[in-house]
C-alpha cells in the first residue's frame, strides 16, 4: 500500500458515507439533519482524540477495524438489495436469491479488481468518481432549489433527534478505514480529519435538505426518501435524468465495498503477517456471508453501536513504547 | 556474429566476409593498389551513394603517395585526409557488418587488423512530407520519415538549445536497428532517464520493425487499457512534449516517435489549440471530451434505456423508438452489434486495401450497405444514427480509437446484459484501470487525478499563452 493524500481519503470515505445516505430509509425530517449532523460532529471530537494521538493502532483494534470492515461492507450489499425494488437492477428481482448472489457477484468481482490494482489506483479513481457524484448532488439540488417547495422543511416529523443521531451513526460506514488509513496518508491528520468531517456534513446538509424539500409531502410514506427525490428532482421538464443519479448509486456501492474489501485485505496482512495471498478474495467472502446474514434488515442500532464501538476503540489508549518503537 | 577481430592477411579477411556474408551479392569489395599497398573498400550496395563515394573517397583515396606501412597509410588518411565527417575505426567482423549494412564504406588493408569505415550513407528514403495521421490546421505541416538521422534533425532544427541531447545506439540482434534517445538534460530528471536506459536493457528482441514492438518495455507490466507511453508523427509536438520534460525515443525505419511518460489528457490536446483564441480553444477541447464519452457510451445508453430502463425516456421519444424498433427483427443488443461490426469491417477494410479501391469500398459499403440494412428494415433508423454518431465521435480522438473501438463493445454487452447496472460497474472497472495505469511514476489520470491545479489552465481549459510562459511547466510536476 502507497500513501494517498487527504483528498483521496476524504473521497473514499464520502461515498462510503453518501451511499449510506442516499439508502436511507424511513421518514426523514430536520430532526433527522440535526441528529446526522450532531452524530458527524461528535465523530469528528472523539476521532480527534485518535488523530492528536497519533501512532499506530494496537493488534487488538485492528481485530475490531476488520471486524466493522465486514460488518459495513455487508451492510452494503444488504442496502443495495434492499433498494433494488427502487433502482432497477435487470434479473434482481426475477430471480429470488440467485438474482441478488449474481448482483453480488459482479460487483464483488468488480472490487476484487479495484483491491488488485492497490489503494493508490482506487484513491484516484474514487476522486473522480466522487466528483461525478458532487455534480449529480449539485444538479439535484439546482433543479430543488427552483421547483421544490421549501415549506416541506417544515413538515412535523415523526422521528426524533436521537433516532436521526442514531443513524448519523450507522451510516458512517467509513469510520474504520478512516483511522486505518490514516496511517498511510501524507500530511497532517488533522487536516485529513478536518476535511472529512467537514465535507461529510456539508453534504449530509445537503442531500438531506433537497429530499426533504422534494419529496417533503410524501416522505413520511416513501420507502427511500433520497432515492425518491432523486427520482423526482428533474431540472427538465419533459426529460428525466434518473441514469444519471443511478449510474452513480451504483458507482458509490461498488467503490463503498471496495474500500472495505481493502481495508480488511490490509487488516488480514496486519493481524496475520504470514496470510500474504487471498487476503482481497477471503475479505469479499467474509462480506458476502455477512451481506447474506443482515439482508432484509436495515440493523440501524446495531450499526451505530459498532461505529460507536470503533471511535471508543479508536480513541483507546496506547502502548507509548510500541508506538515509539513502530515509527 | 562473427565477434573476433579482422584478420591481418587481407585476401583471408575477403574470404572471411564472403563466408560470413554468404556470398551475398549486395557486397560490394573493390580492391586496389594505393601507396603501394594493397587496400579494399567494401560497402552495401544500395546502402551507399555512388556519387559521394567516387568523389571523396576513391578519388582522394587512389592520389595517394607511396607509403612504407598500411598502419602510415592509416594515419595519412586520417590525418591528411578529410573524406568523411564520420569516421569510426572498425576492430572485428560484428562492427564491419553493422556499419557496412548502415550506409558505411569500410576500408581494409594488407597487414593490418583495424579498418576505416567513412560515412558515404546514400539509400533512397522517403521525403520530409505532411504527417498523415495528426491532422493540422495552423501547425508547420512536415512529419517524420522513416530515416532516424533525419528525424534527429528535424528536432535539433527546432530545438537549437545544447541541452536537448541525443543518444544513438541499436537494438535487435538480427536488425541492429538504429534507436535514437532524446531529452532535454535540464527538464527531465537522470533517474527518469536511468529507468528508460535499464527498460531498453531488457530488449533482446531479434529486429526492431515498429515502435509498437518497443512500448512494452517502456509502459508498465500490468493490464492496462490505456497506452503509457505515446506516440507522435509530428516534430512540432515531440519539441513541445520535450520542453515538457518528457523523453522521446526514435526508431529507425518508423515515422513515429515514442513518448514517455504520455497523459490521458494529451489525447485531447493538439498544437492547433494555441493558434486559436484560448475561448475557442477551451470549446474544442470539451467537446472532444464530450465525443469520447459519446463514442463510448452513446450505444450502450441507447440499449440499456430501450431494454430496460423506459420510463428515463419522454413519451413523445418513447413513442418514437417503440415505432422504430417493433420492426427490426433483431434484438436491440445484436442490431448494435452488427451495425458495429459491420463499420469495424469497412474499416478494416478501407484501411487494408489500396488507396484508391479503399476509399471506393468505404463510400460504398456505408451508402449501399447502410441504406439497404435500414430499408430493409434489418437495423432500425434510431440505432443506425446512435451508431454512426458513437462512430464519429471516437474519430475526433484518433489516438484513443483502439480504446474506444473494444470498450464500446464491452459497454454495450454490459448495458444489454444488465442494464444502467452493468454500465455502471464496467465504468467503475475502467475508470480503476485508468487510474492504475501509471508508468515510471507518472499517473496516467494527472492532473485529473491525482488533483495539480495548476495543471487544470492547459486541461479542463486553455489559459492564454502569456499566463502559461512564467510556467515553466515540467511533467516532473505529476510525479508521485
Amino acid at each position: 500500500m502507497n500513501s494517498i493524500s487527504r483528498y483521496q481519503l476524504a473521497a473514499m470515505l464520502i461515498i462510503t458515507d453518501v451511499f449510506g445516505l442516499f439508502c436511507l430509509s424511513v421518514s426523514i425530517s430536520l430532526m433527522t439533519l440535526y441528529g446526522l449532523l450532531s452524530a458527524a460532529a461528535m465523530q469528528f471530537l472523539l476521532s480527534l482524540i485518535s488523530v492528536l494521538h497519533g501512532g499506530r493502532s494496537a493488534k487488538w483494534q485492528h481485530i475490531i477495524y476488520l471486524l466493522y470492515a465486514v460488518f459495513c461492507g455487508g451492510a452494503v450489499f444488504a442496502s443495495l438489495w434492499r433498494t433494488s425494488g427502487v433502482i432497477y437492477i435487470p434479473y434482481e428481482d426475477r430471480n429470488g436469491i440467485w438474482g441478488r448472489l449474481l448482483t453480488a457477484g459482479l460487483i464483488a468481482l468488480v472490487c476484487l479488481y479495484s483491491s488488485s490494482t492497490g489503494l493508490r489506483a482506487v484513491s484516484r479513481a474514487a476522486v473522480i468518481a466522487a466528483a461525478a457524484g458532487l455534480l449529480c448532488i449539485i444538479i439535484d439540488f439546482a433543479s430543488a432549489a427552483f421547483t421544490a417547495d421549501w415549506e416541506n422543511l417544515f413538515r412535523p416529523e415523526k422521528q426524533g433527534f436521537f433516532y436521526g443521531f442514531a443513524r448519523g451513526f450507522a451510516v458512517s460506514g467509513g469510520l474504520g478505514s478512516f483511522f486505518v488509513l490514516l496511517e498511510k496518508t501524507r500530511g497532517e491528520r488533522s487536516r485529513a480529519a478536518v476535511l472529512y468531517f467537514g465535507a461529510k456534513a456539508v453534504l449530509t446538509a445537503v442531500i438531506v435538505l433537497t429530499s426533504l424539500a422534494v419529496a417533503g409531502g410524501i416522505v413520511s410514506v416513501t420507502e427511500f426518501p433520497v432515492i425518491t427525490a432523486a427520482q423526482l428532482s428533474q431540472p427538465f421538464e419533459a426529460q428525466r435524468i434518473d441514469s444519471l443519479f443511478l449510474v452513480i448509486f451504483i458507482s458509490f456501492a461498488a467503490f463503498s465495498v471496495t474500500l472495505q474489501v481493502m481495508t480488511g485485505a490490509y487488516l488480514l496482512k496486519r493481524i496475520f503477517p504470514e496470510f500474504s495471498r487471498w487476503r482481497s478474495c477471503t475479505m469479499t467472502v467474509l462480506i458476502l456471508g455477512a451481506a447474506l446474514l443482515i439482508s432484509g434488515r436495515e440493523l440501524i442500532m446495531a450499526r451505530a453501536a459498532a461505529a460507536a464501538a470503533v471511535l471508543i476503540v479508536s480513541a483507546a489508549a496506547k502502548n507509548p513504547l510500541k508506538n515509539s518503537a513502530d515509527k | 556474429m562473427e565477434k573476433s577481430g579482422l584478420l591481418p592477411v587481407l585476401d583471408s579477411s575477403i574470404n572471411e566476409i564472403r563466408r560470413i556474408s554468404g556470398g551475398s551479392s549486395d557486397v560490394l569489395i573493390n580492391r586496389f593498389v594505393t601507396g603501394g599497398i594493397h587496400c579494399a573498400l567494401l560497402c552495401c550496395e544500395g546502402m551507399v551513394s555512388t556519387s559521394v563515394i567516387t568523389e571523396l573517397i576513391f578519388e582522394p583515396i587512389t592520389d595517394i603517395p607511396e607509403k612504407h606501412s598500411a598502419a602510415e597509410l592509416f594515419h595519412y588518411i586520417n590525418e591528411e585526409l578529410l573524406l568523411s565527417t564520420d569516421r569510426p575505426e572498425v576492430g572485428d567482423y560484428d562492427t564491419l557488418f553493422r556499419l557496412m549494412n548502415s550506409g558505411f564504406a569500410v576500408l581494409l588493408a594488407e597487414g593490418m587488423t583495424t579498418g576505416l569505415a567513412f560515412g558515404v550513407q546514400g539509400y533512397a528514403a522517403r521525403g520530409v512530407d505532411e504527417p498523415s495521421g495528426e491532422g493540422n490546421i495552423m501547425g508547420a505541416h512536415e512529419g517524420f520519415t522513416e530515416t532516424v538521422r533525419v528525424n534527429m534533425s528535424q528536432i535539433r532544427r527546432r530545438i537549437k538549445s545544447p541541452e536537448l541531447v541525443m543518444e544513438l545506439f541499436a537494438k535487435g540482434s538480427k536488425s541492429y536497428t538504429d534507436l535514437c534517445l532524446c531529452y532535454m538534460k535540464d527538464r527531465v530528471p537522470e533517474s527518469l532517464i536511468e529507468k528508460i536506459r535499464s527498460s531498453l536493457d531488457d530488449v533482446e528482441l531479434e529486429a526492431v520493425l515498429t515502435t509498437g514492438q518497443l512500448r512494452p518495455f517502456l509502459e508498465n507490466g500490468s493490464f492496462e487499457i490505456f497506452d503509457s507511453a505515446g506516440t507522435t508523427e509530428r516534430p512540432d509536438v515531440l519539441c513541445s512534449k520535450l520542453i515538457e520534460g518528457r523523453a522521446a525515443l526514435f526508431v529507425d525505419g518508423v515515422p513515429y516517435a515514442i513518448v514517455v511518460p504520455r497523459l490521458f489528457c494529451e489525447s485531447f490536446q493538439t498544437l492547433d489549440d494555441y493558434a486559436f483564441k484560448p475561448y475557442y480553444s477551451t470549446f474544442i477541447r470539451w467537446l472532444k471530451y464530450g465525443a469520447f464519452l459519446a463514442a463510448v457510451l452513446l450505444p450502450s445508453f441507447y440499449v440499456s434505456i430501450v431494454m430496460y430502463h423506459p420510463e428515463l425516456l419522454n413519451s413523445t421519444l418513447f413513442m418514437l423508438l417503440v415505432d422504430a424498433e417493433k420492426k427490426a427483427p433483431m434484438s436491440i443488443v445484436t442490431e448494435a452489434l452488427f451495425a458495429l461490426l459491420m463499420y469495424e469491417i469497412i474499416r478494416e477494410a478501407g484501411v487494408r486495401l489500396p488507396k484508391p479501391v479503399g476509399g471506393a469500398v468505404s463510400i460504398i459499403s456505408g451508402l449501399i450497405i447502410g441504406d439497404a440494412a435500414v430499408n430493409s428494415g434489418l437495423i432500425s433508423t434510431p440505432l443506425l444514427t446512435m451508431t454512426a454518431l458513437a462512430v464519429l465521435g471516437g474519430l475526433v480522438v484518433p489516438e484513443l480509437n483502439p480504446q474506444i473501438t473494444v470498450l464500446r463493445f464491452a459497454f454495450i454487452i454490459a448495458g444489454g446484459a444488465l442494464g444502467l447496472f452493468g454500465i455502471s460497474l464496467l465504468a467503475c472497472g475502467v475508470l480503476v484501470n485508468i487510474c492504475a495505469t501509471e508508468d515510471y511514476g507518472f499517473p496516467y489520470t494527472a492532473p485529473l487525478s491525482p488533483f495539480k491545479a495548476s495543471g487544470m489552465r492547459d486541461t479542463a481549459v486553455r489559459s492564454s499563452v502569456k499566463k502559461m510562459q512564467s510556467r515553466g511547466f515540467t511533467v516532473e510536476e505529476y510525479h508521485e
